[in-house]
């Protein structure tokens, strides 16, 4: 539900606020000046040094408020400089100056207050120092609310109050991150050694700083990391149509809310604080559950720490037609245990499901399993099949490609099935994201370097929510960009998490194609690349750095066997619908386009026709979309980087370029 | 009608609000930013905008995935 709003007065000043935003929020936003000392406004305030103190009336009763943390929720009239909040503010201004009459923010805002000597509040209390503590909290919260630690706090009471870490020592979980020395207003806190000798410290931290204040202050009204990880998602992409289920067959489920990020928060996640992904991050986005009691296997009746779910585990479980939470957490487990790559088990075992309802293989195969989708303990047993190397799991061990090739070879069922059907793009098993709607997402998938995992290329919102990439020009442009923005995190050992699932508040002030790439948060980063080397950075950099590395990676596929337009063509459930059960299940949409875009009639169309149909015209797109992105890229019609481009890119070693065409 | 990001057509009725045309298309992402004409809607009013019949509706999602 919205919040309501509230119109207020404001030293005669009608302002319209949201309930239950801080009344500091509506001051300042209205343009007029409040001193203050605790507050920040990245941090939760907490009214302490009481210099925002504001005069309000409601229905006839006047009082004193801290203006930081009072939630405006009715009515009322606000004066921030009547008498009585005039003659508060000159005291607290005159007992801050008596205790540190050298630091140059209390001396600031004393004189805002119209004080200029504090000697009548001279006491032993008196520090001299210029960058003495004043107890304003700023390192404490930030410990906690961009860091999530507890590093800091204040120990003592009343005039003994002060900063310590516990019992006095210094903490060896204090990663040195400087947030409470960045947020430090008087310099009581200072870094005194830079251990990696960044060219420019202050460029890092003042950048870092800003990610450590989204996180803190937008990422719970945002995607919501912190809470819960990658898994907020689930529930959206069923929404949007894109959860696989089934082999890819469906984008959405009825069950899925058995297994979304509400039912995971509320059962299952215990652990929500920074864990060893990387120690110090302040988006904190890896989940785990802990004291989860296994019910197979080796360790069954064991209660275990499993580290997730994340949202891909979650997606290769629906893909396998399981939508039991406990199942999901158990099958992380294991994958995890077993060395198991828990997006290649899913997406294979649901390759190895679909065929088995089709009859390619049935229980002689299995061992007597049902692979039926949905059977969650026959998963569970053939992975534990596969680490034991006996029984069907060995087969399914070996990935898609492995058991395309054994069932066509054997002659089982339709071989132009089975080949529509397995997931896979260069050996490499598809993740979770349904990119049928999509052409730029199939591109982006199948042409990755790798294979078709979504690190290169997330284009699905660009493309079939946005129609932001309409032609083949715009797609192989995307194409283009992100895959080599993507690289280059993985050049320089960084998350690209905080790049794209949490954004700037003002990210919308800028036209789509600028917008998508988010541009405050790529400035972060070249920011943290110029502060370490000295060296800056802009996006045709950027992009030549990626290049540089994304070419060498396609000429190492070539020379592996993976790397020519042949390998870059997904199987067909990637592009369209398979089976008549899917192209039923979307009728409306698919019956739609070919109506819209081939100009057909479906009603005059046998069902055979209409994805016969459907099938050529996707075909051909994205023959036209490899086209497009390989030109964009230097490289030829055969998807080989051109000797061209590798001088251009000045990788032109004789090596690469006897891998590299004319 | 309402044309959303030039590509769906959701129907119009007198009252048909913002958050309306986002729950018809389950436009559920937190990432999205919303805009009629050149108008860009806050997501505090989703719930109390309406949006005139014929208008064109931008509703633009950020990139996920990874």
């Amino acid at each position: 539900m919205a919040p309501r709003k509230i119109d207020i007065t404001i030293n005669d000043q009608k302002v319209t606020v949201l309930e239950d935003s801080m009344l500091i929020k509506a001051v300042l936003g209205a343009g007029i000046a409040l001193p203050t000392l605790c507050y920040h406004k990245d941090l939760t305030p907490n009214g302490t040094c009481r210099l925002c103190l504001c005069e309000i009336e409601i229905r006839g009763r006047k009082r004193l408020v801290t203006a930081c943390n009072y939630p405006v929720r009715e009515e009322m009239t606000v004066w921030t400089k009547s008498e009585r909040v005039l003659k508060h503010r000159k005291v607290l201004a005159q007992m801050y100056l008596g205790r540190w009459p050298n630091v140059p923010v209390v001396q600031d805002v004393a004189r805002r207050c119209g004080v200029t000597d504090g000697s009548a509040f001279a006491s032993d209390l008196t520090d001299p120092n210029p960058k003495a503590c004043i107890l304003c909290g700023h390192c404490v919260k930030a410990c906690e609310e961009f860091i999530q630690e507890r590093i800091l706090d204040f120990a003592g009471r009343g005039i003994l109050r002060h900063l310590t870490m516990p019992f006095g020592e210094t903490d060896p979980h204090c990663i040195g991150c400087t947030s409470c020395a960045f947020v430090c207003p008087t310099g009581a806190i200072q870094v005194v050694e830079e251990l990696n000798h960044p060219v420019d410290p202050n460029l890092i931290r003042r950048h870092g700083m800003k990610v450590n204040a989204e996180m803190a202050t937008l990422d719970k009204v945002q995607c919501r990391m912190r809470e819960v990880g990658t898994a907020n998602i689930v529930e959206v992409m069923d929404k949007y149509d894109l959860l696989p289920v089934n082999n890819y067959k469906f984008g959405s489920h009825p069950e899925t809310y058995k297994v979304d990020s509400k039912v995971l928060k509320e059962r299952y996640f215990t652990q929500n604080s920074p864990d060893g992904c990387w120690f110090g991050c302040s988006m904190s986005c890896a989940k785990a559950v802990d004291g989860y009691e296994l019910k197979t296997g080796p360790y069954k009746g064991q209660r275990v720490t499993v580290d997730g779910p994340e949202y891909e585990t979650v997606g290769a479980c629906t893909n396998m037609g399981c939508f039991d939470p406990d199942f999901i957490v158990e099958f992380n487990f294991y994958c995890d245990t077993y060395g198991i790559d828990v997006i290649s088990a899913g997406t294979g075992i649901a390759f190895v499901m679909e065929c088995f309802e089709a009859g390619v293989i049935t229980k002689a195969d299995t061992g007597g399993l049902d692979l039926s989708f949905g059977a969650c303990d026959s998963v569970l047993e053939l992975l534990h099949q596969m680490s034991r190397g006996e029984g069907f799991g060995v087969e399914v061990g070996q990935g898609i490609r492995w058991l395309k090739e054994k069932w066509i070879r054997e002659g089982r069922g339709d071989a132009q099935f089975i080949r529509d059907v397995g997931m896979e793009v260069k050996g490499l098993e598809f993740s979770e994201y349904v990119s049928k709607e999509s052409l730029a997402q199939q591109a982006g998938y199948s042409m990755a370097v790798k294979g078709p995992q979504h690190d290169e290329a997330w284009l699905i919102f660009m493309d079939m929510v946005n129609n932001q990439i309409p032609s083949f020009e715009d797609k192989a442009e995307a194409l283009y960009y992100f895959p080599l923005w993507r690289t280059w995190f993985g050049l320089h050992g960084l998350c690209k998490i905080v790049w794209n699932d949490v954004a700037p508040a003002d990210n919308k002030k800028y036209p789509p194609q600028q917008a998508a790439k988010i541009p405050e948060h790529v400035d972060n980063y070249f920011k943290f690349y110029e502060g370490m080397t000295g060296e800056k950075l802009d996006e045709e950099k950027m992009l030549a750095q990626s290049a540089r590395v994304h070419n060498l990676q396609r000429l190492m596929s070539v020379m592996f066997g993976f790397g020519r337009r042949e390998d870059d063509v997904p199987p067909y459930r990637a592009i369209g619908p398979v089976t008549a059960e899917e192209y039923l299940s979307r009728a409306e949409r698919y019956d739609g386009q070919l109506k819209s875009v081939l100009g057909l009639d479906p009603e005059a169309m046998t069902l055979d026709e209409k994805r016969a149909a459907l099938r050529a015209h996707r075909e051909a797109q994205y023959q036209k979309v490899m086209d497009a992105a390989y030109a964009r890229r230097g490289w030829t019609r055969d998807g080989i980087p051109t000797k061209a481009r590798l001088r251009e890119l000045g990788i032109d070693l004789p090596e690469l370029l006897a891998l590299a065409a004319d | 009608m309402i044309r959303v990001n030039d590509l769906h057509d959701v129907p119009w009725r007198e009252g048909l609000t913002v958050q309306d045309v986002l729950d018809q298309l389950k436009y559920s992402y937190a990432l999205i930013t919303v805009s009629i004409g050149e108008d860009v809607i806050e997501p505090e009013h989703y719930a109390d905008t309406t949006v005139p019949d014929g208008c064109a509706m931008t509703v633009f999602h950020l990139a996920h995935g990874g």
